[in-house]
């Protein structure tokens, strides 16, 4: 068989009695601790106020310990895999604002230090993120999307008195939240003449630092939380690097994937949510000639098709959790998950505004803090782009799963 | 010797503790293994070049070495020299029936026929035939209406009446098409509403007068379906056996086991085909290279993975659903079972609706990124593509179950 996939492994349950009465603790701390009405509350809201609401959201899940429940126990994590199903299915079920902002703080850049920092890198940023702390992704460049590997940034190695630095040159593009970051997660090239792959290095750099250039892009739903980072004689000192210099490709690959599956699962889960009430319910509320659209046959045959296929994504997200949990995973199973997800949700959206219809289009701004099921259909719609083309468009991820899934031979 | 005995089994009827769970995991694993090996060599020749004017390309299974290996009796009770194991190792079987695309009276004996036998209630008839099951090789086949309209109002589950004149015999009328494995079936089982609109289940000998069984043919040779009629057909008292509970409740769940058994067999054709495919990409040279390596080809196969991966999980959740509530209709309390019902048939309903569609798409991709060859009869591409179309049909379509989903939303 040439799927390289192991089926029949899953974890041993924990006892049942145990996820229950954390379930029902989630309930009653989402009851007390959601605030009500934040959708509408936060629509049309400016940068400051998305980012105040973030970070206290924020410090209200970690008060509780739910911030961080798939860091290690020693650093203020320590759910396992099953009490984490749980939590993201009861914030979902309470339709809990997301964490949009500490995203790449509490993913990438912890998942990077646990797997491949120093511990003084861990004791000096783990605790920093809890307290707020806030990162980005430095890692696209003009001529280095798909193919991140020819990535042009350089890092030159240099000696100072207070110990060595790089100096580094060059434009990082696609930075979700550079604007409001305190650090980036950077990957420059310190070896020219090394094969690309073999010549990268990754880098914890301070947006403090002197040479920075921060500019924000507009994009296509005309929020600007990409941004291009312009980077001119930046010098990080060499206790900044991660990993061994040279072997930054290898540090981001291994940080890449160790994440995806838990947080597919918390989109999964929001999309089974909220997503489908909305959906139901745009199919519900009668249209200007008073026929509600749910009562066309064939609007109901879409709206079911949606309903099976979500269930299908949500079982995909809990397999490969499990399989996360018992180190069975494939080598192509997040791909399926990434590619899946972001074309079921297109779909969905744009269902969601044909069946809107001209309404959807004077909704001009969604709720800040959502995902991209928050029922402003054309927004939302216009928005799943943001999820078919980056961390590797479907294009690439197509390839990963004919290539690395199922062996097939490589592209010429 | 059984392959798959009440005694390796045993294990797995107690409580779902986690290390139990973990066992009947492994357990239907080895089944699997053991099934996909038998299917692949002896049991299921291969499909061969078609002969003038006979079927010998049916790829029709050895009866008695599938009965041999115990799967007929995997869910008949241990008292009853069964295995006393769940429809989660029926499924098993199912899936591997459909990726080696066998001929087998499985769907009409083990699925249905064992199916109706415990949902009704324990008599010396009944226990005969589940003893049967679990120790010889019958062939059984149950009259169910297979179509949409099935899924719609709770009559049209069952299309079979009882009748009686005072002091005259029990007769009974009715009509069922498209019935799994009727024309081959020894004994036949008919859900019918007895005088007093009770379902109920009878057991018949197909070649009793009043009775007419027709196969009816069909593109997909790799299946046996018929028709069942019944005018007058007299019947022995002691051969009508009522259902558990209710009886409508009893019936909900084989309609259930139904879909959800031609699911498995469609997402066996899915994983067949895909696997076939890549493995033809990856040698067939054009151009000076496997054609896999070209991205338009890969992609196809990478669909084809997606889709694959999306049928199991929602194939799984059905199984593990309907595993669950088990035979157990007649036990549990009504508002309990009214939801257990519920859920089995959302999850049932949503696996056979996607996996139906899937199958058809990926055997037709088979098919299409096999190029010319793909299309031969030789290749045996379109014995998979015709198996997942009847699959598509078989106990509801696609869009009837689509229907039934949406009704949750009104």
């Amino acid at each position: 068989m040439a799927t390289g996939r192991t089926r029949e492994m899953t974890s041993v349950a924990p006892a049942a009695r145990d996820l229950a009465e954390l379930r029902a603790e989630l309930r009653a701390w989402c009851r007390a601790n959601v605030p009500t009405g934040w959708r509408r509350a936060q629509t049309g809201i400016g940068d400051e106020e998305f980012v105040a609401f973030q970070k206290d959201w924020f410090q209200r899940l970690r008060r509780a310990g739910y911030a961080v429940p798939h860091w290690p126990a020693e650093w203020g994590g320590g759910m396992s895999a099953a009490e984490q199903m749980v939590l993201y299915q009861e914030l979902a079920a309470a339709d809990a604002p997301r964490l949009v902002l500490a995203f790449v703080s509490i993913h990438h850049a912890a998942s990077t230090l646990l797997t491949a920092g120093t511990d003084e890198q861990r004791r000096r940023h783990l605790p920093a993120i809890l307290d707020g702390e806030l990162w980005v992704q430095g890692f696209s460049e003009p001529e280095a999307g798909s193919d991140l590997a020819s990535l042009r940034t350089t890092a030159r190695r240099e000696s100072r008195p207070g110990g060595d630095v790089f100096v580094v040159n060059g434009q990082k593009l696609w930075a979700s939240g550079a604007v409001h970051a305190d650090w980036c997660l950077l990957l420059a090239r310190t070896d020219p003449a090394a094969p690309k792959r073999r010549g990268i290095s990754y880098f914890l750099l301070d947006m403090c630092t002197p040479g920075l250039d921060v500019r924000p892009i507009r994009n296509a739903i005309g929020d600007a939380h990409f941004c291009e980072i312009f980077l001119n004689d930046v010098e990080i000192p060499a206790e900044n690097l991660v990993g061994p210099e040279n072997a930054g490709w290898q540090v981001a690959q291994a940080t890449l994937a160790a994440e995806r599956g838990m947080t597919m699962l918390e989109l999964a889960e929001r999309l089974g949510n909220v997503g489908l009430r909305a959906l139901v319910d745009t199919c519900r509320t009668p249209g200007p000639d008073g026929r509600r659209p749910i009562d066309d046959t064939l609007v109901r045959d879409r709206l079911a098709g949606f309903d099976a296929e979500i269930a299908g994504l949500r079982a995909l997200c809990r397999d490969l959790v499990e399989r996360h949990d018992t180190g069975a995973v494939g080598p192509a199973d997040a791909s399926v998950v990434k590619v899946y997800y972001s074309e079921l949700l297109q779909r969905l959206t744009g269902f969601g505004a044909e069946i809107a219809g001209l309404a959807a289009h004077t909704e001009l701004a969604k709720p800040a803090s959502s995902g991209w099921e928050s029922g402003a259909w054309l927004l939302d719609f216009l928005g799943s782009w943001e999820w078919t083309i980056p961390g590797g468009t479907n294009e690439i991820q197509r390839t990963i799963i004919g290539e690395r899934g199922l062996g097939l031979p490589r592209e010429p | 010797m059984s392959t798959y005995s009440a005694t390796t089994v045993s294990a797995t009827t107690a409580p779902a503790t986690g290390a139990a769970t973990d066992e009947a995991e492994q357990l239907r694993a080895e089944l699997r293994a053991v099934a996909r090996d038998l299917l692949a060599s002896g049991a299921a020749p291969s499909a061969g070049t078609p002969s003038a004017g006979e079927r010998k390309d049916d790829g029709e299974a050895d009866w008695a070495q599938l009965a041999e290996a115990g799967w007929l009796g995997l869910e008949v009770p241990e008292q009853l020299d069964g295995a006393g194991v769940t429809f989660a190792e029926t499924a098993v079987v199912c899936q591997e029936l459909g990726r080696a695309a066998v001929r087998a009276p499985y769907l009409g004996t083990a699925v249905l026929g064992a199916g109706v036998l415990l949902a009704a209630e324990p008599c010396a008839g009944r226990d005969e035939l589940l003893g049967a099951l679990a120790s010889g090789a019958p062939r059984l086949a149950v009259a169910l209406p297979t179509g949409d309209a099935a899924l719609g109002a709770r009559a049209a589950a069952v299309s079979f009446r009882l009748a009686g004149g005072a002091g005259g015999a029990t007769t009974l009328d009715g009509r069922a098409d498209f019935v799994p494995d009727a024309a081959g079936a020894d004994t036949l089982l008919v859900p019918a509403l007895d005088e007093a609109g009770a379902p109920v289940v009878v057991r018949l000998d197909p070649a009793q007068p009043g009775l007419e069984v027709t196969e009816t043919p069909v593109l997909d040779v790799s299946r046996g379906v018929g028709s069942v009629a019944a005018a007058g057909a007299v019947v022995d008292p002691g051969a009508v056996w009522p259902l558990v509970g209710d009886g409508w409740s009893a019936l909900r769940l084989l309609h259930a086991r139904a879909a959800l058994a031609v699911a498995c067999d469609a997402l066996g054709v899915a994983e067949a085909m895909m696997e076939t495919t890549v493995a033809y990409v990856g040698v067939r040279q054009q151009f000076g290279r496997p054609i896999g390596s070209f991205q338009a080809v890969k992609h196809g196969c990478a669909d084809m993975f997606i889709q694959v991966s999306v049928g199991r999980g929602l194939v799984a959740d059905a199984v593990r659903a309907l595993a669950s509530v088990g035979q157990d209709v007649g036990g549990a309390t009504a508002p309990d079972l009214a939801e257990d019902l519920a859920a089995v048939e959302t999850a049932v309903s949503r696996a056979k609706s996607y996996v139906g569609a899937a199958a058809v798409d990926v055997a037709g991709k088979a098919m299409q990124l096999h190029g010319g060859i793909g299309y031969t009869w030789e290749s045996g591409v379109h014995r998979y593509l015709k198996r997942a179309a009847l699959s598509r049909s078989l106990f509801g379509s696609p869009a009837a179950h689509r229907a039934r989903l949406a009704r949750r939303f009104d």
